[in-house]
């Protein structure tokens, strides 16, 4: 009845269509679908040359599989991450058709950024000969969430959709964890159509791939949400969640939903389907929701029952630039501009093709770049805006009615353009998705999506640069408590010395008034005393040795040492230095507090440790050479601190006495 | 890599783009007024016609040569049609009759003073076309309240260049008459209330004088006056029908909010409801308070003005809420007859802090 009403209301009134679906504002742009749904899927030749940028993260090791002038067949894994990287979200890469690896060299990627990346180019021989079921599966589907990780892992499957996030770190280690799994079929990007098509044609590999991870999870419902201007997927799926959920105990749900921009975000289809927002700064996980694309699913079916890892995958390729927009099972590597030549462009393809949609995709550096796992379309020409100078700011507020996420993005285009970051972040810049309504509907035509990722990227910088102002303070502090116990135990040492001169000279001409006791209690305390002295010094020599090399250095373990022996060294000369002059209880806790001043430090150093591990290999050798240094002054130290020891007790008698003295005095 | 395509400087996303422009929007504005342009016209005469060409004179010279000192460009700003709207709404609020001097120092000083010396469009904090009616109303009060009878009154349709004469010489050709005026029925209900008249008996003559020309106008005046006999409407009240129309079609091709107008007449509405009861001869009726004046006017096209506005929903709502209440508060305890350019410029100071005090709640926060 709603729904009725709405519909009537929006001849007159077309945004009261944003009453129909549940989350925020929403546009509703020319979809361009019908341009490549006319066009069945066609099948991609094998271009020259196949490039795939291999991903590479600091500090995560990869495992070379192959060389250059290596034959390679297809679905041969090329790389994969290392053993040792125990949180590592690098997938392997396998060899989408057979050849040759012509180069490993840098290749541009198909990133904002425009950036170079490492990548292997395979020099196809046209035979495609390939390795059948290089997964070693039986069919099966696998029993423990492990398993099913594993499987993922090595079949190198991401998040298809677009974020290209690696399917197997989204999966929980645990069963019983998800209440429901998500299929993402909405696809409410303009010109898109490749999960539109996926769904109708292999709706089965789909929704048994979503079965065998509800299963393996212990999902007990799985819920697919598909736009409604998709009315043959609609009904391709439905007809097969039918036959499915009659030998399954799994409910299999199809939802049509209401068509709107950006339906396909992850939270807007949570929201759409299971009428719940994701609270902010979690994960849909923790709500206990996993939600994947459909062509994700289809590869996970694939993986699973034919032991084919992703390799090639289903591309748009569209625009108002191209005869024939069509879809096509790419291979991944191919470069972009061979898909888009494929389409009969109507003029020479000058300008730079985008990948993904007109409104969250990027235009590449360089027409050349790849297809990779994530390249839904490649779009040869969006539609133009008429008018497209760039006016002040009016402060209609239609960008926040169309808002998605319900921000004030007038308000953090004002911030942000007055370089008030911290007021940008106030208003919750973090919590959007860039999805690119607001510029859409902007009739000032202000890049305003442009404007975040710049607040974004700058309150990043800001937030870094005050951890390193922290730091650096900690530093400092820790400098000045270092500076500070160096001269108070220049002092002690300076005024044992003399006290050790004094008793010298008491002991050599006996005075009348002394007590015998106290000066034969001082004669061995004083030889003591000096020979602590010197041992100190030497401690001192060593110490001075290993920590002002590794203070140059900063993120080495060498240092550590260095510091954990100076911060014992401290705690114990503070304690039996200080004590003589002042209440032992306030220098033990100045001493407990500077220990803490370092340990803070410390790990800070060791943070730092970890975000500079790519240098490791760099330094690994001056670490050896320091390591060497510490251990070799090692067994003087264990001497160092015998006498020490004597020493404090030494100085605790002098202490004693000196009270007693002092309230002999006193009393007198 | 062989073939580099030369690339243009990397756009980001989205790249599609709605095509509203502020041009657009503006027209949409422009073009709601024309129903009440045409009742003006019908009732008051050619004076108004001859105002807005003086305003759209004065307004292009203004923008130009502000938007060349201010060393911007100028083809972009003064097609905005932004301006177009501050001189329309300064032209409805003045009198038809008034002499010319009045509307191009009105424009002039709307546009310099109220938008270019913050910076233009979209930096302006108060309503230009409010702080021009202020200035004019401040500085030549007598010229600002004559109004011209209109004709249901006057019986005598002021033609094209006796309005020209009129706006220019002050006087009208071939009669005796010095000058044609009348008092407005908000200042008229003021000075009768204020002489201790009860609220009925200030408003009669105007509903008298309005039965006498049905009975002698022509066919088409006897009609128009038999259809506002029939809603015992006066002129002012016609005027205001007619921003109502226009104002609704802008509702509906989403030029301006609903919080608006919703908010602005639902309170002046409420509160003029309220003091109504409580003393029916002291208060004026609501539907008098709600069409006459500039009312309707402020409701749909000068209390939405976006950039002197609240942005968010909730804000525009208290925004637009306060100032019905302060309109009502204006008219009737208030020294001028009526009080909406005051009540938006107070409000219009009130906006940064309502904007801070509404924000919406944002997806996954509490």
């Amino acid at each position: 009845m709603k729904q009725l009403i709405i519909r009537l209301l929006s001849f007159i009134y077309p945004m009261a269509k944003r009453g129909l679906h549940r989350f925020h504002g929403g546009i509703f742009p020319k979809s361009y679908k019908s341009l490549s749904l006319k066009h069945p899927i066609v099948s991609s030749p094998i271009p020259e040359r196949l490039i795939l940028p291999v991903k590479q993260l600091s500090g995560q090791k990869i495992d070379w599989h192959v060389a250059v002038g290596d034959t390679v067949q297809k679905n041969q894994c090329l790389i994969s991450a290392a053993k040792e990287n125990t949180k590592g979200i690098i997938v392997p890469i396998h060899a989408p058709t057979s050849g040759i690896i012509e180069a490993i060299e840098m290749a541009p990627l198909p990133h904002p950024s425009g950036l170079n990346a490492c990548s292997i180019i395979i020099k196809p021989d046209f035979e495609d000969r390939t390795l059948e079921n290089v997964l070693n599966m039986n069919g099966t589907r696998p029993e423990t969430p492990q398993q099913l990780k594993n499987i993922l892992l090595n079949a190198g499957i991401v998040g298809l959709g677009g974020a290209g996030f690696p399917t197997f770190a989204k999966l929980p280690n645990q069963t019983g964890l998800i209440k429901t799994l998500i299929i993402n079929g909405a696809e409410c990007e303009p010109f898109i159509t490749c999960d539109d098509v996926l769904m109708q044609t292999q709706a089965q590999d789909i929704l048994k791939g979503a079965l065998m991870v509800a299963q393996t999870l212990d999902i007990p419902q799985i819920v697919c949400g598909i736009e409604a201007n998709k009315p043959a997927a609609i009904q391709a799926m439905q007809t097969v969640a039918d036959a499915l959920t009659k030998s399954n105990s799994t409910q299999i749900r199809i939802q049509a939903l209401p068509a709107a921009y950006p339906m396909g975000g992850e939270k807007q289809l949570i929201q759409e389907l299971m009428e719940i927002e994701i609270p902010a700064k979690t994960h849909a996980i923790d709500s206990g929701l996993l939600v994947f694309n459909v062509a994700t699913f289809a590869a996970i079916f694939k993986a699973i029952h034919l032991g084919e890892p992703l390799t090639q995958r289903l591309v748009t390729v569209a625009g108002l630039g191209l005869k024939c927009s069509y879809n096509t099972y790419a291979r991944i590597g191919t470069p972009f501009i061979t898909l888009a030549q494929a389409g009969q462009p109507k003029q020479p393809i000058q300008t730079p093709l985008i990948m993904g949609g007109p409104m969250m995709g990027f235009q590449v550096a360089d027409n050349q770049v790849p297809v990779i796992k994530t390249t839904n379309c490649i779009l040869v020409q969006p539609p133009e805006p008429v008018q497209a100078t760039v006016m002040p700011c009016i402060r209609c507020g239609d960008c926040m009615d169309a808002c998605p996420v319900n921000l004030l993005p007038q308000q953090m285009y004002w911030h942000s353009q007055a370089h008030e970051f911290d007021k940008v972040e106030k208003l919750n810049v973090f919590d959007c998705i860039e999805c690119g309504c607001c510029s859409y509907v902007c009739p000032s035509h202000i890049p305003l999506v442009q404007f975040y990722r710049h607040a974004k990227s700058e309150i990043k910088h800001i937030h870094a640069e005050q951890q390193a102002a922290e730091l650096a303070k900690q530093r400092h502090e820790f400098r000045l408590a270092r500076i500070e116990r160096e001269k108070q135990e220049r002092e002690a040492r300076i005024k044992a010395k003399k006290a050790a001169v004094k008793n010298q000279a008491a002991s050599a001409k006996p005075e009348p008034k002394s007590d015998p006791k106290t000066s034969g209690a001082t004669t061995p305390a004083k030889s003591a005393a000096m020979k602590a002295a010197a041992a100190r010094a030497a401690a001192k020599r060593a110490q001075n040795k290993t920590s002002q090399p590794a203070e140059k250095s900063p993120p080495l373990s060498a240092r550590q040492k260095a510091i954990d022996a100076a911060k014992k060294q401290a705690a114990a000369k503070v304690g039996s230095k200080i004590a003589p002059n002042k209440d032992p209880r306030t220098s033990a806790k100045q001493a407990a507090k500077k220990a803490a001043a370092m340990a803070a430090a410390k790990r800070r150093a060791q943070n730092n440790n970890e975000a500079e591990l790519t240098t490791k290999s760099t330094t690994e050798a001056k670490m050896d050479s320091k390591t060497n240094h510490s251990e070799t002054s090692e067994p003087s130290k264990l001497a160092i601190n015998e006498k020490r020891q004597k020493a404090m007790e030494a100085a605790k008698k002098r202490a004693a006495e000196r009270k007693a003295r002092q309230a002999q005095q006193e009393s007198s | 890599m062989s073939s580099l395509t030369p690339l243009s400087s990397p756009l980001s996303s989205p790249f599609a783009h709605s095509n509203q422009s502020i041009r657009r929007l503006m027209f949409k504005v422009q073009l709601a007024v024309i129903p009440a342009l045409l009742v003006h016209l019908y009732l008051f005469g050619f004076g108004i016609i001859i105002q807005w060409a003086l305003a759209f004179a004065t307004l292009m010279l203004v923008e130009f040569s502000m938007l060349k000192l201010r060393n911007r460009p100028v083809r972009p700003f003064i097609t905005d049609m932004s301006a177009m709207i501050t001189a329309t709404v300064l032209v409805f609020c003045i009198p038809a009759g008034a002499p010319w001097w009045i509307i191009v120092s009105g424009t002039a000083f709307a546009l310099i003073f109220g938008k270019h010396i913050y910076g233009g469009l979209g930096y302006n904090p108060f309503n230009p076309a409010m702080l021009g009616y202020a200035f004019l109303l401040l500085s030549f009060p007598v010229q600002m309240t004559q109004w011209t009878a209109p004709t249901e009154i006057l019986d005598y349709s002021v033609n094209f260049t006796n309005s020209l004469h009129l706006i220019f010489t002050g006087s009208l050709p071939q009669t005796a008459l010095d000058i044609v005026s009348t008092a407005t029925p908000l200042s008229q209900l003021q000075t009768g209330v204020s002489q201790g008249q009860g609220v009925t008996e200030s408003l009669n003559p105007i509903a008298l004088e309005a039965q006498t020309h049905y009975i002698n106008g022509s066919f088409v005046n006897g009609f128009f006056y038999s259809t506002a006999q029939f809603f015992s409407l006066n002129s002012w009240a016609w005027v205001n029908v007619a921003f109502l129309i226009g104002g609704l079609w802008l509702l509906a091709v989403r030029a301006i909010r609903w919080q608006y107008p919703v908010g602005f007449l639902s309170s002046l509405t409420l509160i003029s409801l309220i003091f109504y009861t409580i003393d029916p001869n002291t208060y004026p009726p609501v539907d008098f308070m709600l069409l006459s004046g500039g009312t309707m006017l402020a409701a749909f096209f000068i209390i939405t003005d976006p950039v002197t506005s609240s942005t968010t929903p909730k804000g525009r709502f208290i925004f637009a809420c306060s100032i019905g209440i302060l309109v009502y508060v204006i008219r009737t305890w208030g020294i001028f007859p009526d009080g909406i350019t005051f009540a938006v410029l107070l409000m219009n100071i009130a906006v940064p802090l309502i904007d801070q005090y509404t924000q919406p709640r944002v997806y996954g926060h509490k």
